[in-house]
């Protein structure tokens, strides 16, 4: 709270152009995540991945307690939403009149994109000040995020100038082109609506706790801890894999494991503007994929710092 | 420790042959990519390779052995024969896959198992090598709970590395 005060009485001006001190740094890095849990909200944001069509979604959240209730509806093709409460994230699709639901690993969605302690990133990005502008009829103060190493994705946001509340959000690239953005095209701050619960599924038939490590990780990129380790099934795939995630906060990337029988060639994957990478490689018995929306060095030093472990009871 | 290249770069034929297989072509373009499919076999396997690929998108697997090699065969046997081709849509070549699962898969959000009526197979059931482009829609669905953006398989660019030095 001090620091959110520091932040509060020092001039947007003083600041503009240079990288902001490290407190005040994770002040507003604080502000922002926090105004996106806990501010009631709803509107309609639009968002585009490189140069896909612009897709349009509502967004509507309320706080709960010390978390959120949220929900998100496209608004464009076949009815989709996400729902989010008490930390438990669903999918639920339509189609043929029968509604899929299916359990996510994860609660965020934008607004909400940075972590619950955000203050920490400060570590890993340098914040700067920008110039003020205007997003969904509101005044913002542009935020940038700059990595300060290659194994993140800056950030340009705009915070809302009373609240913080990210209203516009551009995950960029080393050379500063825009990857992914966000951009409120409409919303109303306090609104009165509330979302609707996330429908009750088995949980436990979805994904289930990792029983035992067959595999080590050394060198894991700064800032980097593993949030998640899941035994789950995956979409046209016979049979469970290990899940594995870690992140800084911001950044996620992916670690799946399966037993294999048979050699595994090793094939790295990128996409066209170079945002996600892949690499695949064997690791013991194992066949270890590694996929992030990261820089190639992120997903290149975790996957070459996986080695194999053993396991008591387990035959290698 | 370092990671080598093993592929060649992508052929100026490539993106005619995306095209093809996304039926973007009109018939004289569509020809001439064929041409070039019968006559040159790093074109056969690039073809090949898109059309597991797309299958892999649309959720198609093994339940005819060996069809893409039946397919090619007859191709080779038979006469070019083209029915009259609409003419191309604005879209964008090699993008027509990806649209069809990224209205599936959205930005981290949504299922992304592909929709399986929306079209026939092309060259269903030769499962691809493993670890190849068409293994990896699995990953990249499973991952998008926590990517703020998901590519179609076809968007990535895959390719065969070496780990000089890295424990095996």
């Amino acid at each position: 709270m001090r620091g959110v005060w520091l932040v509060a009485l020092i001039p947007y001006g003083a600041w503009a152009g240079d990288n902001l001190p490290s407190a005040e740094a994770s002040a507003w890095l604080q502000r922002m995540a926090d105004a996106s849990r806990h501010l009631s909200y709803e509107g309609v944001f639009v968002f585009q991945h490189g140069d896909a069509p612009v897709q349009s979604l509502r967004v509507l959240n309320k706080p709960v307690g010390g978390g959120k209730d949220s929900r998100l509806t496209a608004m464009d093709g076949i009815q989709r939403e996400v729902r989010c409460s008490q930390g438990i994230s669903m999918s639920l699709s339509t189609e043929g009149g029968q509604i899929k639901v299916e359990k996510r690993l994860n609660s965020r969605h934008f607004p909400d994109l940075l972590p619950i302690s955000a203050a920490p990133l400060a570590n890993w990005y340098a914040v700067k000040l920008g110039d003020m502008s205007r997003v969904a009829g509101l005044d913002c103060r542009q935020v940038e995020l700059i990595p300060k190493d290659a194994y993140r994705w800056g950030y340009v946001l705009c915070a809302e100038k009373d609240t913080a509340l990210p209203l516009k959000a551009s995950m960029v690239n080393e050379t500063g082109k825009a990857l992914i953005q966000y951009s409120f095209a409409e919303i109303k701050l306090g609104a009165s609506s509330t979302p609707p619960p996330a429908p009750a599924v088995d949980v436990a038939s979805q994904a289930s706790p990792v029983a035992s490590e067959r595999v080590g990780v050394r060198n894991l990129p700064p800032g980097f801890v593993r949030i998640t380790a899941v035994r789950r099934k995956l979409p046209n795939k016979p049979g469970e894999v290990e899940h594995w995630v870690f992140s800084d906060g911001l950044t996620h990337i992916s670690l799946f494991l399966e037993n294999t029988t048979q050699p595994v060639e090793t094939l790295r994957g990128q996409s066209k503007l170079g945002m996600i990478n892949m690499l695949t490689r064997q690791v013991g018995s194992l066949q270890a994929t590694v996929l992030g929306d990261a820089p190639w060095p992120a997903v290149e030093a975790i996957a070459l710092g996986l080695e194999a472990r053993q396991v008591a009871g387990v035959s290698r | 420790m370092t990671i080598h290249n093993l592929n060649p770069a992508p052929s100026s034929n490539d993106d005619a042959l995306s095209a093809l297989v996304d039926g973007e072509l009109d018939d004289g373009e569509a020809k001439a990519a064929l041409k070039a499919v019968l006559g040159n076999a790093r074109d056969r396997d690039t073809y090949r390779e898109y059309c597991l690929v797309g299958d892999a998108l649309r959720g198609y697997h093994h339940d005819t052995p060996n069809l893409t090699d039946r397919v090619m065969s007859a191709l080779e046997r038979e006469p070019t024969l083209l029915a009259p081709m609409p003419a191309r849509s604005p879209r964008r070549p090699a993008l027509w896959l990806a649209a069809a699962t990224v209205a599936a898969i959205t930005w981290g959000l949504w299922s992304a198992v592909p929709r399986e009526e929306t079209l026939a197979p092309l060259a269903a059931n030769q499962p691809p090598p493993a670890g190849e482009a068409g293994n990896i829609m699995p990953y990249l669905a499973a991952h998008q709970d926590f990517a703020q953006a998901v590519v179609a398989p076809s968007e990535m660019r895959i390719t065969r590395v070496s780990l000089a030095g890295a424990d095996q």
